[in-house]
Order: C-alpha cells, then sequence, then structure tokens
C-alpha cells in the first residue's frame, strides 16, 4: 500500500461514526484482501484488546469495595473528568487546524454546546443533532474535505 | 438491564459519536441519569480503558461489563464494533460523496458539539463525588493538561490519579 492510499483510508475513517480506528482497520483490510480482510483485521484489532479490558474490570472488581480502592477512586475521578474535558480540546485543535477565523467559530460552536448542556439542560441527542445541522449548512464550505478531519 | 436494551444504548452511542471518547456524553444521558450505571462505574471503565490495550473507545466494553456482565461487555463490542465500519461499504459505493464538503461540515458539527458535551460531561464526573477538593481540582487541571500535550502515556496520568487518592482521599 503507498503512504498517498493509507493518506486517503485514513481521511476516509476519519468520516465514520464511533472508533475511527476499527472503520481505519475495516478499510485497509478491505483494500489488502476484500471483506475477509476486513473482518480478520477488526477482529484481530478488537478481540484481543476487548478480552484485555474485561479482564482488567474484572480484576479491579475484586478489590473495588475495599476502602484503599475507594480512595483511589477520589483521584481517579478528577483526572477522568480531566482527561475527557482535555479530549474535548483536542477535538476543537483537531477541527481548527485552518486559522484564527476557523479557531473562532469552531470555539464558539463548541462553547454553545457546552452551555446548552451546562446552563440550560438541552438534551445530548438535541445538542448533536443541533451540531450536524449548523455544520451542514454552514461549516462546510470554508475549507475542503478530508485530512483535517478531527482524530480519535 | 435487559442485554438488547443495552446494546440498543450501546450501539445509538457508537452511531452518533464522532472518535473515541465521543460516545461518553451519549452514554452518561442514557445510562447515569436513569440510574441504570453510576459515576464511580463511568470513572473506573474510562480509568481501565486508558489502562488497556487497543482504541480508547474500548472503556465502552468496560462499562457494559460493568453493568452488565460477559453479556454486557459483549454487547459493547459489537457496539464499538459495528458502527464504524458503515465507512467500508460506503467508501466502495460513494467515496465522492463521503468527499464532499457538506459531509466534511457534518463531521465538523458533530464533533464540535461533541466537544462542547464532553466539557460539560467532565465537569459532571470531577463533581459527581459532591464538591472537589482543592487537591482533586489540581489534579483535574494537571490530567487536562499533561492528556492536551500527549507525551507521557495515559496510564502514567491514571497512575497518578490513584497514588494522589490514596494519599490524599481517606
Amino acid at each position: 500500500m503507498s503512504a498517498r492510499e493509507f493518506g486517503e483510508l485514513w481521511a476516509l475513517s476519519q468520516l465514520s461514526p464511533g472508533i475511527h480506528l476499527v472503520a481505519l482497520a475495516g478499510l485497509i483490510g478491505q483494500r489488502v484482501a476484500g471483506w475477509r480482510g476486513a473482518v480478520a483485521s477488526v477482529a484481530g484489532m478488537m478481540i484481543p484488546a476487548a478480552a484485555i479490558t474485561v479482564g482488567l474490570t474484572a480484576a479491579y472488581g475484586l478489590v473495588a469495595a475495599a476502602p484503599l480502592a475507594k480512595a483511589a477512586l477520589a483521584g481517579l475521578a478528577p483526572v477522568t473528568g480531566g482527561m475527557t474535558i482535555a479530549t474535548a480540546a483536542l477535538l476543537v485543535r483537531a477541527t481548527a487546524r485552518r486559522g484564527v477565523r476557523h479557531a473562532i467559530v469552531d470555539l464558539a460552536v463548541a462553547a454553545a454546546s457546552a452551555a446548552a448542556a451546562l446552563l440550560f439542560g438541552v438534551p445530548t441527542i438535541a445538542a448533536i443533532a443541533a451540531g450536524a445541522l449548523v455544520g451542514t449548512l454552514a461549516l462546510g464550505r470554508e475549507r475542503s474535505p478530508s485530512r483535517e478531519t478531527p482524530m480519535g | 438491564m435487559d442485554p438488547l436494551l443495552l446494546l440498543l444504548v450501546f450501539l445509538k452511542a457508537s452511531a452518533l459519536s464522532i472518535g473515541g471518547l465521543s460516545s461518553l456524553p451519549l452514554l452518561r444521558a442514557d445510562l447515569v441519569t436513569p440510574g441504570i450505571a453510576t459515576d464511580e462505574q463511568v470513572v473506573q471503565a474510562i480509568a481501565i480503558g486508558r489502562i488497556s490495550t487497543g482504541p480508547n473507545g474500548l472503556y465502552i466494553v468496560s462499562l457494559g461489563y460493568l453493568i452488565g456482565g460477559i453479556a454486557g461487555a459483549a454487547m459493547a463490542l459489537v457496539a464499538a464494533t459495528v458502527p464504524p465500519l458503515v465507512v467500508v461499504p460506503a467508501a466502495a459505493l460513494a467515496r465522492k460523496w463521503l468527499l464532499t464538503t457538506r459531509v466534511a461540515g457534518l463531521v465538523r458539527g458533530v464533533a464540535l458539539a461533541t466537544a462542547g458535551l464532553l466539557v460539560a460531561t467532565g465537569l459532571g464526573i470531577v463533581n459527581a463525588t459532591g464538591t472537589p477538593a482543592w487537591w482533586q481540582i489540581a489534579l483535574a487541571a494537571i490530567a487536562i493538561v499533561l492528556t492536551y500535550r500527549g507525551t507521557i502515556h495515559p496510564a502514567f496520568v491514571i497512575a497518578i490519579g490513584a497514588i494522589a487518592g490514596l494519599l490524599l482521599g481517606r
């Protein structure tokens, strides 16, 4: 596979719903070996990782009720909350790579969504639908597609 | 919770999000708000998802296990795997359409709306167990900076949180 081909598949994967790495694995597998390749590459990525995740979760479950684990959780909550906020910043950074005007527009849309959820109790799904509508109508024309779409 | 219902909740969150952790606001609305899961379970799932191998979005497998055991984890795995794969036939059938400015705008709009929701969700998690103490606010700030910069492995950031909790959380 050439670098250009990989770049194109990567750009397509960034348009997928859910986990982009799954889409990328499926696209590469399909390109290399048809639908069987897609199944094999996605299964090869997801099944071992999911098994390890379940194993870690079950192991944590054995000690979760202990006082020490409860204390650790008091430190894990702010850390995972902070990681979630940082993910938001990374999403905005990924879409706003094209200069100041883009950054301002992107920050405004993200801030409106945060305010809708925090201050006005707008349902999550309604905020996503509003973002989809605003994006389709107004945010696609400022730039060429692909390549600059968010990672994750 | 009925595993099929859980599958639908996870599928919805996966199909309507763009990027790994982006499913979190929808899952928190559908699972924590009605009392099916707790914020403690969400925190555990995110932490384990960051320590484990594979994409960050696999935290939902951990959450599925915490809610519904092996069946719950299997439902979450299916829900994490199937929606992104719609792009494979879509790329084969309608590649040109996928690369139009409208689709780019749609993806950008959803990503930005999700970014705002992730801020709200992150603040909700930090505040989940009552008003945070000074050291918890400091931990959140450190986690934001370290995750944004991305120069150290997330498992270390998780470890910093766990150690700080052990020292100060009692």
